[in-house]
C-alpha cells in the first residue's frame, strides 16, 4: 500500500489533475463564446457564399443572382474582376466573384487607388465579357451595370455592344 | 433527398474503407468498434478520393460515379467477409460512461458549430472550389483550371483527397452544396477523437485514459472554435488525423509486435501528402520514424516497401501537375542553400514568434505547456524506439514548419507566420496527446532487449501478465 500511494505518485497525479483542470477551466469560455456566437441558420447550396457577399454587400442571396447573370454570358471571353490593392474585403469580394464566375475564364487586376481608369482604358473591349469592380468607383464613361449592395458592380460589356 | 444521397455518399465511403481496412487487417489484430469505424473513414476518404481522380482520365458523369461506386461496394462486401474481430467488451466502470457521455456531447457540438459557421475562407476557395469546379465538369477537374491564373489564388496545386471527397458527396447529393460539404469535417473530428482515445488505451491500458484524452481534444479551442478549427472545412484537422493514425500504429508496432499495425501505418502514411501539400512534410518525418523501427526493430528490408505507395501518390501528383502546366504558388522563395543563408538572420524573430504562439491561451490554453510537461517525462526512456518515434513526430514538424518560413516570400514575413502557424501547429495536437498519454500513464522502461525478440507479440503479452515472482524466476 505505502509503494502504492508512494509521495512521487501523489505529486504525479496532483500534476496531472491540476493540468487537466487548468486545461479546461482556460478554454471554457473561449469555446463557450465561440460556440454561442451564432445562431443556427437554415443552410442552402450556396450557404458559405451568401454569407460572404451578405457581409462585403449587404444583399441577401445574391449567390445565385451573380450565377445566372454569368450563366447568361458567352463562355469565350474572360471577366476582368479588379480589386483594391491592400483592401482585403475587396480581393475577397474578388475572389468570391471569380468562384461564382466559373466555367468563365477570369482575371483578376489589382489596382493601386480607387479609380481603375488607367488600367481599364488598356483592355480591348471585345476582348472580355464583363468588368466586375469590388469596392472600386466605376469610371464614367463607362455605362452602369448590375449593382449588388455596396461594393459590387458587374458590367455586361457584351451586352453594351 | 439530401439525406438520402449523404446516406448512400457515405456509406459507400465508410463500406471502401472498411474492406480495405479488413484486407490490411486480415482477421490477425482485434480493433475496437471505435478503431474500426476511425480506419473506416480515413481509409474510405483516401480511396474514394484517389479512385475518382484515376478513374477520371478515362470516365466521367454517371459512368464514374457508378465504378467508384461499384468498387466501394465491392470493397465493403470483402470487408464482410473478412470481418475484422472486434474486442471482448468489458462492463464499463461509471466513470467511462461518465466519460463516453462528455465525448458524445463534444461531437454533437462539434456538428453543431459546423452547421453554425460557413466555410471558412480556404474551405471555400481552396478546397470546396475544387469539388465545385469537378462536380460542374462530370467528376473531373477540368485541365484549364489549373493553368487559369485569374483563379491561381484557389490553389491548383493542391491535392485532392478533401475536395474529392466532397465531390463524392456531390455526386450522390446531384448538386454541389457548401452547406451539405460540411458534414465530412466533423467527421474526421468524431474519427480523430476515436483514434486518440484507442490508441490512448493502446498505450496505457487503460480505458479511462484514452477517453479523457479523447475529452480534453475538445478543450484546445484551435480545433474547436478558432479560425481553421475541425468545422471551418480547412484540410489541417483532417490531416492531423491522418497523421496521428500513422504515428499511433507505428508505436502500437513498436510497443505490440504485431505487423498489422505496420501495415496499417503504411496505409496511412501513403495518405498524407494526398490530403494536403503539407502533408509531404509530414509523410517526410512519419517516414523517418518509420525507418528509425524498422533499423531498430531489425525488420525485413522487404519493410521499406510501406514507403512505396507514398512515393508513388507523390510522383503521380507532381506529375500530373506538370502535364497539365499547373501554377505554382509564390508563398515561398527557391529553397536552396544561397537562399537559406541570406535568410538565416529570420531565424531569431521566428523562434520567438513560435514562442509567442506557444504562450497564446486564447488559441492554445495550456496545452502546448502541458505537452512541454510530457517531454520532460519522456526524456528518461528515449532509448525506447517508440518514445523516440513519437517525439521526433511531435517535435520534427514544428521545426520543419518553422524553419520553412526562412523561404518565405512575403513582404513581411510575420504575417505570414502569423496567418498560418496555427493551423500547421494543430497538425501535430493528436500526437502531443499521445506524448501526454505516455506521461500520464509512466509506464516503466522497456527493456531494450524486447525489442529484439523474434516473437515479440507474444513476448509482450506475456511480459504484462507474469507476477512479479515469475518474472523474477
Amino acid at each position: 500500500m505505502t509503494s502504492r500511494w508512494s509521495y512521487g505518485r501523489i505529486a504525479h497525479l496532483l500534476l496531472w489533475c491540476g493540468l487537466a483542470v487548468a486545461l479546461v477551466t482556460v478554454s471554457i469560455p473561449k469555446i463557450y463564446s465561440g460556440a454561442t456566437e451564432y445562431p443556427l441558420r437554415p443552410g442552402g447550396a450556396l450557404h458559405t457564399t451568401d454569407s460572404y457577399l451578405k457581409f462585403a454587400t449587404g444583399t441577401e442571396g445574391a449567390s445565385k443572382n451573380l450565377i445566372s447573370m454569368f450563366e447568361s454570358m458567352p463562355m469565350s471571353k474572360p471577366i476582368v474582376i479588379f480589386i483594391h490593392k491592400g483592401d482585403a474585403f475587396s480581393s475577397g469580394l474578388g475572389m468570391t466573384t471569380a468562384y461564382l464566375a466559373s466555367p468563365h475564364p477570369v482575371r483578376l487586376c489589382e489596382i493601386d487607388g480607387t479609380h481603375p481608369d488607367n488600367e481599364l482604358s488598356l483592355i480591348n473591349p471585345d476582348k472580355v465579357v464583363a468588368v466586375v469592380f469590388c469596392r472600386l468607383t466605376r469610371p464614367a464613361w463607362l455605362p452602369p451595370g448590375k449593382v449588388f449592395g455596396s461594393g459590387l458592380e458587374i458590367v455586361s460589356i457584351w451586352e453594351k455592344r | 433527398m439530401n439525406a438520402l444521397g449523404l446516406f448512400g455518399a457515405f456509406g459507400t465511403l465508410f463500406a471502401a474503407g472498411y474492406g480495405l481496412l479488413a484486407l490490411l487487417v486480415r482477421r490477425s489484430l482485434q480493433l475496437s468498434l471505435a478503431e474500426q469505424i476511425a480506419f473506416s473513414w480515413l481509409f474510405g476518404t483516401g480511396a474514394v478520393s484517389l479512385l475518382l481522380w484515376v478513374f477520371g482520365f478515362f470516365a466521367n458523369g454517371l459512368l464514374l460515379q457508378g465504378l467508384v461506386s461499384v468498387v466501394c461496394i465491392s470493397l465493403g462486401m470483402v470487408g464482410w467477409k473478412l470481418k475484422t474481430p472486434s474486442q471482448i467488451r468489458r462492463k464499463p466502470r461509471w466513470f467511462e460512461v461518465v466519460l463516453t457521455a462528455v465525448i458524445t456531447i463534444e461531437i454533437a457540438i462539434v456538428f453543431y458549430l459546423s452547421f453554425v459557421h460557413t466555410l471558412g475562407w480556404d474551405g471555400l476557395l481552396n478546397w470546396e472550389i475544387k469539388a465545385r469546379y469537378a462536380f460542374a465538369n462530370g467528376g473531373v477537374l477540368p485541365a484549364a483550371y489549373f493553368s487559369d491564373s485569374g483563379r491561381a489564388f484557389s490553389h491548383p496545386e493542391y491535392p485532392l483527397a478533401i475536395p474529392f471527397t466532397e465531390l463524392w458527396l456531390y455526386l450522390w447529393l446531384g448538386e454541389s452544396n457548401q452547406f451539405c460539404a460540411k458534414t465530412i469535417f466533423p467527421t474526421f473530428y468524431l474519427a480523430g477523437t476515436f483514434l486518440l482515445a484507442a490508441f490512448a488505451v493502446r498505450l496505457s491500458r487503460r480505458t479511462w485514459l484514452g477517453l479523457l484524452m479523447a475529452a480534453l481534444l475538445f478543450f484546445v479551442p484551435q480545433i474547436t472554435v478558432e479560425a481553421g478549427c475541425a468545422s471551418a472545412g480547412y484540410a489541417d484537422f483532417p490531416l492531423s488525423v491522418f497523421y496521428l493514425a500513422a504515428a499511433g500504429c507505428l508505436y502500437c508496432m513498436v510497443e505490440q509486435g504485431n505487423d498489422v499495425f505496420f501495415r496499417l501505418y503504411a496505409a496511412c502514411l501513403a495518405l498524407l501528402p494526398w490530403v494536403k501539400r503539407d502533408g509531404l512534410i509530414l509523410w517526410i518525418v512519419a517516414a523517418a520514424c518509420g525507418v528509425l523501427v524498422i533499423l531498430r526493430a531489425r525488420k525485413p528490408p522487404l519493410s521499406s516497401l510501406a514507403f512505396l505507395p507514398g512515393i508513388v501518390i507523390i510522383c503521380a501528383w507532381r506529375l500530373y501537375l506538370n502535364a497539365t502546366h499547373a501554377l505554382q504558388a509564390a508563398d515561398f522563395l527557391p529553397f536552396n542553400p544561397e537562399t537559406f543563408r541570406t535568410h538565416l538572420n529570420r531565424a531569431l524573430p521566428l523562434l520567438s514568434a513560435l514562442v509567442a504562439e506557444f504562450y497564446s491561451l486564447p488559441t492554445w490554453s495550456l496545452f502546448w505547456f502541458t505537452v512541454a510537461v510530457a517531454f520532460l517525462y519522456s526524456l528518461p526512456r528515449m532509448r525506447d524506439p517508440g518514445v523516440v518515434a513519437l517525439v521526433v513526430a511531435l517535435i520534427a514538424p514544428i521545426v520543419l514548419y518553422l524553419s520553412l518560413y526562412l523561404f518565405s516570400s512575403w513582404p513581411n514575413y510575420l504575417d505570414h507566420v502569423g496567418l498560418s502557424i496555427s493551423r500547421l501547429l494543430m497538425q501535430v495536437v493528436p500526437v502531443g496527446f499521445l506524448l501526454i498519454v505516455l506521461a500520464v500513464s509512466r509506464r516503466p522502461e522497456k527493456h531494450p532487449q524486447q525489442v529484439e525478440m523474434p516473437n515479440r507479440a507474444t513476448c509482450a503479452m506475456a511480459r504484462s501478465e507474469r507476477t512479479a515472482v515469475v518474472e523474477l524466476a
